[in-house]
């Protein structure tokens, strides 16, 4: 479903990804791990374009996202995939409610009471129903992060990407926003997740991945990763983990 | 006390001329022609500050240059410069002669939109990186993001910007007096010529009226910016729970 062939990326002279080869397949949950500054991030962002790359193909369904195209089709392309950031991003002007209307609204014109309706429907789902019409400064960090995700689901995207869902949180608004994308996956959603929750990748994904300096070293099932991690600067990584 | 005495009488004999010039035996002037001219001035310039600030930020060469030339030819010359400009150019190139009112309109549009195009694209480049990077993840276009988005949040945090630049704007409306807009610094003048004696009680009378308007928008803005401060901040959400 999401697929990177040989992607490079640079900034100036500062390799950020390099030779990126994976995929990940549909309904599988991924979760991207490794050191600070590993481009992790960077690589997440390349799936819907926020981030452009120097040679190489990030294709979603079969097309290439860094393809040469028209405004219009990326704008069709990057609503169908779902993105969490890690500082939430909601927009401070609109409700709860109207975070997760804008979009179907006015990008895929469904109507706006269907919008409304359906959008309710998604904030009951993360458990945020009765917070509806609160403006997101009058949420905590991990109310706003369910909206936010409730905001990407409305597009109705086949995939959804995380990155770094959990690291601006308090660690006791931790659990709610996990257990949130725990259901997701469970439903069979296609996730990417960048994170830290070495708990979560554990029980929930079906595959991580390793990366540090832009490369991925290693791709495991947790079981095998977290068991017996292969490359000496995973090892490291957990063991650096493990020690506090 | 005999200055003040003076001054309330000239206020008593010439109230009609300060508030409405000779209106409506001749033009409409005093503080109606200045606060028209102020409120024309800045909501024409305003809708022209949204589009120079959006041209500003273009990254279209033919868009962003002219934009650009425009704010730093008018930060660069004096106002008076461009009434007189105005003044004696646009009747040579249109062929018709142009009425000071209008003339003194163009200006001020031409002026403060430049202004306050520096105010709008301030406002938006204020705003967080993650704002546009949300509304372009879930498909808007870049039209639709600053339409739905960016727009909404960056022109309300400026309003108390624009709202002194509408002081300023009242202020400017004086020089409207050099073409013979008949406006309040006009009709002051004209009271004084007709006395001849008093010119001292004439222009305080003059400087307490544009303080007295001047001053109170300021505090209003004043207001605003501290209640859009606190409307940001927003309730914490323990104190919502507690109030419903």
């Amino acid at each position: 479903m999401i697929r990177f062939e040989d992607v490079n990326k640079y900034y100036g002279p500062f390799l950020a990804l390099a030779d990126i080869n994976a995929q990940v397949a549909r309904g599988e949950v991924v979760v991207v791990c490794g050191p600070s500054g590993s481009g992790k991030s960077t690589l997440i962002r390349t799936v819907n374009r926020l981030e452009e790359i120097q040679s190489g193909a990030v294709r979603f369904d079969g097309q290439n996202v860094h393809a040469p195209m028209r405004a219009a089709a990326l704008n069709r392309l990057r609503s169908q995939i779902g993105f969490v950031f890690q500082s939430f991003n909601l927009f401070p002007h609109l409700s709860a409610l109207e975070n997760v209307v804008l979009s179907p609204w006015r990008v895929k014109a469904v109507g706006r009471a269907e919008a409304r309706a359906r959008a309710m429907a998604l904030l009951e789902r993360v458990g945020l129903a009765e917070r509806a019409h609160a403006y997101p400064a009058q949420l905590s960090g991990g109310q706003q992060q369910r909206v936010a995700i409730a905001r990407a689901l409305a597009m109705e995207p086949p995939a959804m990407l995380f990155d770094e869902p959990t690291s601006a949180l308090d660690p006791e608004m931790v659990g709610e926003v996990l257990a949130v994308m725990r259901s997701l996956a469970k439903d069979g959603m296609t996730m990417m997740c960048v994170t830290h929750e070495m708990g979560f990748a554990r029980d929930v994904a079906d595959r991580v991945w390793f990366m540090d300096a832009g490369r991925i070293l290693e791709t495991a099932t947790p079981t095998a990763f977290f068991g017996a991690p292969q490359h000496p600067r995973a090892q490291r990584f957990l063991s650096d983990l493990r020690s506090h | 006390m005999s200055l003040f005495s003076n001054a309330l009488e000239i206020v008593r004999d010439n109230w009609l001329l300060l508030l409405v010039g000779q209106y409506p035996n001749g033009p409409l002037g005093g503080i109606a022609a200045t606060l028209i001219l102020s409120v024309l001035g800045i909501g024409l310039a305003f809708p022209l500050s949204v589009l120079v600030a959006l041209a500003r930020l273009s990254h279209r060469a033919w868009l962003r240059l002219p934009a650009l030339a425009l704010v730093y030819a008018v930060r660069g010359v004096p106002l008076l410069m461009i009434i007189f400009w105005v003044y004696f150019m646009f009747p040579l190139l249109l062929g018709v002669s142009v009425p000071g009112y209008a003339t003194m309109l163009c200006t001020l549009v031409l002026y403060e939109g430049a202004f306050l195009s520096e105010v709008v694209r301030a406002g938006i480049e204020a705003l967080p990186r993650g704002q546009m990077d949300a509304a372009r993840a879930l498909g808007h276009g870049y039209g639709g993001a600053m339409r739905f988005v960016i727009l909404p949040q960056a022109l309300y945090n400026m309003l108390p910007s624009i709202l002194s630049q509408f002081v300023s704007t009242i202020k400017d409306t004086t020089l409207g007096y050099v073409i013979n807009v008949p406006e309040l610094t006009f009709a002051a003048n004209q009271i004084n010529n007709r006395l001849l004696t008093k010119p001292f009680e004439v222009f305080l009378i003059l400087a307490l009226t544009y303080y007295a308007v001047c001053f109170s928008l300021t505090r209003l803005a004043g207001w605003l910016e501290s209640s859009i401060a606190a409307r940001r901040a927003g309730p914490a959400p323990v104190q919502l729970v507690a109030a419903q």
